[in-house]
Parts: C-alpha cells; sequence; structure tokens
C-alpha cells in the first residue's frame, strides 16, 4: 500500500488546493499516451477529460489496494474501451481466429521489418483494427499481461493471445521495409 | 525475391502449425515442451526465423512509445468543470468585493470592450479594399501606403487596448489559480511569438496581405485571452464559481 497515494487521494477528496492538479500532472501524460493510441488524437482530448472529471468524481472510492497510476489506467481503459464499443459494432466479432492468409508471412530469408522508427509505428498502429490494436496497446505497450487483459475486455486468454498476434503480423505487413528490386 | 525452401523439420505444413505461436514464442509464454519444439523449428526454417525476428523488433519498438504531453487548454478545462461543481473548501477565505470596486472593474472591462470592438470594426472595414481589389497576395502600389496607414492604425488600437488589459491584469493576478495563471502566461508567450514572426514579414514586404491578416488575428487573438482574463478574475472576485468556470472554459478554448 503506498501512503503518498493515499495522502494524494485523501487531499483531493477533501479539494486541498492543487492536489487534484498535482494528481493530474503526475498522471495525465501516460494516460493521453493510452486514449491517442486506443481512440486517435482527435477524441484523446475529450476522452482525458472524461478520465479525470470521473476520476474527481470516484476518488472517495479509492482504498489503496492498487497504485493511484493503476487505478486511474483502469478508469482511462474502461472509459475507451466503452467508447470504442458504443461506436463499433465490429467490436464484438473479436474472436480466437485468425485471417485464413497469413498476414505478411514472407518466404525471404532475414526480416522485412528494420529498425523501427517511432513515428511510423505510431502511424502503422492507427491503421489497426480496434480489436486487436487495444490488445496489442495493452500488451506490448503498456505491459499488461494476457489474464489482465481478458478481464479488463471480457475476453479469453486466448482470444487475447491471437489478437495480439494479429496485431503484430499486420504492423509487421504496414512496417515491411522496400525489398531491392532483383534485376533479370 | 528469393524462395528459401524450409529444410528444417516437417516443411511448410510444419510452418503452419508454428506461426500462430510465434508471439506466445517470443513473449516466453510457452510451456517448456512447446517451446523446445518451437524453437527447433525456427532453428532450421528460415521464414519462420525472420518472424520471429520481426516479431521481437516490433515488440521493443513498441515498449519504446512513451506518454504523451496533452495540450495545455485540456487543465484548465476540467479544472473549470471541476470549479464548478465542487463545494466551498472549508475555512477558504472569499473576498466580497465593495460595490464601489465591482463597479469599477465591470466599468474598465466594458470601456475595453467598446475601445476593442472598435477596433475590430475598423480592421474589418480596412480589409476589405485589398480582398475586393484583386485575387493575388500583395495590394497594387498606388494602395500600398494606404493598406500600410490603415494596418498602423488598426494597430494602435489594438495594442491601447491590450496595454489596458495587461495594467489590470498584472495587477491583479494574484487572484488566480497559479497553474491556470502560468498556462495563460504560456499561451501569451505562443501568441507574442506569433505577433513577432507577423511583423518580421511585414517588415520584409509591407504589403503581404497573409502576413497583415495573420498580425491582426494574433493580436485579436491576445485581446480575447486577456478578455476572458478579465472577465475571470470579475468573477471571483465577485465569489461567482459558476461564472469563474464559464471565464476559465472560454479561456481554454483562445489557446
Amino acid at each position: 500500500m503506498d501512503h503518498g497515494d493515499l495522502a494524494l487521494a485523501e487531499r483531493c477528496r477533501t479539494g486541498a488546493t492543487g492536489a487534484f492538479e498535482e494528481l493530474y500532472r503526475a498522471h495525465a501524460p501516460r494516460l493521453f499516451g493510452l486514449c491517442c493510441r486506443l481512440v486517435g488524437r482527435t477524441e484523446a482530448e475529450d476522452l482525458l477529460q472524461e478520465v479525470f472529471l470521473s476520476a474527481h468524481r470516484k476518488i472517495g472510492q479509492y482504498r489503496g489496494d492498487s497504485a493511484l497510476g493503476t487505478w486511474l489506467f483502469r478508469l482511462a481503459t474502461n472509459l475507451c474501451v466503452d467508447h470504442l464499443r458504443s461506436k463499433s459494432s465490429r467490436w464484438g466479432r473479436m474472436t480466437d481466429a485468425l485471417p485464413d492468409d497469413p498476414i505478411g508471412v514472407t518466404t525471404t530469408a532475414g526480416g522485412v521489418v528494420g529498425v523501427v522508427d517511432r513515428l511510423d509505428l505510431e502511424r502503422a498502429l492507427a491503421t489497426l483494427p480496434e480489436g486487436c490494436r487495444t490488445v496489442f496497446v495493452l500488451h506490448d505497450v503498456e505491459g499488461l499481461e494476457h489474464h489482465e487483459i481478458g478481464t479488463l475486455l471480457g475476453i479469453a486468454d486466448g482470444t487475447s493471445k491471437s489478437q495480439l498476434h494479429k496485431a503484430r503480423l499486420r504492423l509487421r505487413e504496414a512496417l515491411a521495409a522496400p525489398r531491392p528490386v532483383v534485376s533479370s | 525475391m528469393t524462395d528459401t525452401t524450409d529444410t528444417g523439420t516437417g516443411g511448410t505444413g510444419r510452418c503452419d502449425e508454428i506461426q500462430p505461436r510465434l508471439s506466445e514464442f517470443v513473449d516466453g509464454d510457452l510451456e517448456m515442451a512447446a517451446r523446445a519444439s518451437v524453437d527447433a523449428h525456427v532453428r532450421d526454417c528460415a521464414r519462420c526465423s525472420a518472424l520471429v525476428q520481426d516479431l521481437n523488433r516490433i515488440r521493443q519498438a513498441a515498449r519504446s512509445l512513451g506518454p504523451v504531453d496533452p495540450p495545455a487548454h485540456v487543465w484548465l478545462e476540467i479544472a473549470g468543470q471541476i470549479h464548478q461543481s465542487a463545494p466551498e473548501a472549508a475555512g477558504s477565505p472569499r473576498r466580497s468585493p465593495g460595490a464601489a470596486e465591482r463597479w469599477q472593474w465591470i466599468g474598465l472591462a466594458a470601456a475595453l470592450l467598446v475601445s476593442t470592438a472598435g477596433a475590430y470594426l475598423y480592421v474589418h472595414r480596412g480589409r476589405q479594399a485589398p480582398a475586393a481589389a484583386t485575387a493575388v497576395s500583395t495590394a497594387t502600389t498606388a494602395s500600398v501606403d494606404a493598406f500600410t496607414d490603415e494596418l498602423t492604425q488598426a494597430m494602435t488600437h489594438y495594442e491601447k487596448a491590450i496595454g489596458q488589459l495587461e495594467t489590470l491584469t498584472k495587477g491583479q493576478d494574484g487572484a488566480l489559480d497559479p497553474l491556470v495563471a502560468a498556462t495563460l502566461q504560456k499561451n501569451l508567450t505562443t501568441i507574442d511569438d506569433a505577433i513577432a514572426e507577423s511583423r518580421t514579414a511585414l517588415t520584409r514586404d509591407p504589403a503581404s496581405v497573409p502576413a497583415r491578416d495573420s498580425l491582426l488575428d494574433a493580436l485579436q487573438r491576445k485581446v480575447s485571452v486577456l478578455q476572458e482574463t478579465v472577465a475571470l478574475m470579475n468573477e471571483i472576485r465577485k465569489g461567482d464559481q459558476a461564472g469563474a468556470a464559464r471565464a476559465v472554459s472560454g479561456l481554454g478554448r483562445q489557446s
């Protein structure tokens, strides 16, 4: 139990000057990154506001069972997932099945992905379908385990693993370096 | 493209069986026996080995994606909505301004609005001549002097309004939340930079309509930010939380 987190939460709850701003400054950048990658930059600002306004309303429920950052992260993830679900009917069709044609499988020796530029990865990430993008962000970017992702998203561990693999294959295809032209 | 035949265990059929498990393999999520089987295949299969290499690169790149700083106005809007909804903190001093002081504030703000509206109308009238005259970005030689004179007079009005507003805000900035004050200062600095750039562009090309419009837009934005700041200070002094929240929200849209 982090007593610093409990103390800050209590100060926020009682409306101590500067407390909630301190909470915002400490955690907003990570949560904004999460929102941008899950729902896109355009909607991320509104969602970030919702996250912190919701946190302000619910701060009295924080008991210190997890780190305050973890508590906020779960809040943000739930809001982002709810937002995606409300927008897309495709969300409910996230299954274990992989596409019939293995995406990006190459017959050449050597990798097709060179050094991955951060901006290229962000752009490629934005092109992924929402379901596998969410799993990729939570697992590979944020470091969650599959059972945690399963709990957050309401999916089986196996589904989380297959969606992660699907995301990585699609990113591999998007990031593939140009191949040299072989003259005949 | 070289087609490298898998000379390892089981041929392409084996690859079809192995490849769906390669993400678990690179993540270390396979049990020992399964891991050994996949490892043995990957060692002998150039295609699957390439895929493992790429999956590892993507994993590592993903770990490097870090936090993203949100725009400054997001906090202003959150703070405004919290201010609107939160009850008064126990024991927080809330000074009630005297009637004379209140009217002084309101009167000053009103006078500034009038002078700023006058400047805006002046500029709006002045903008129409170049737009009507030409579709290209520079006025004709004959109208350059008139263009410059009108711009100079419009800038004088704006700068007078800005000076009066700055005098008001500098004397009273203790009333603002320190973070709101810091964010406001940052926004004003950004606008001042835009004003300086536009002035430089006009120095190089005094007849440039885009540079003039850019300068006047930046001056108008500065006036708007300062007006909203005065409005916020008015509301704080009146003890009107809802009004203060609306003013903070207005400031957030100006940034």
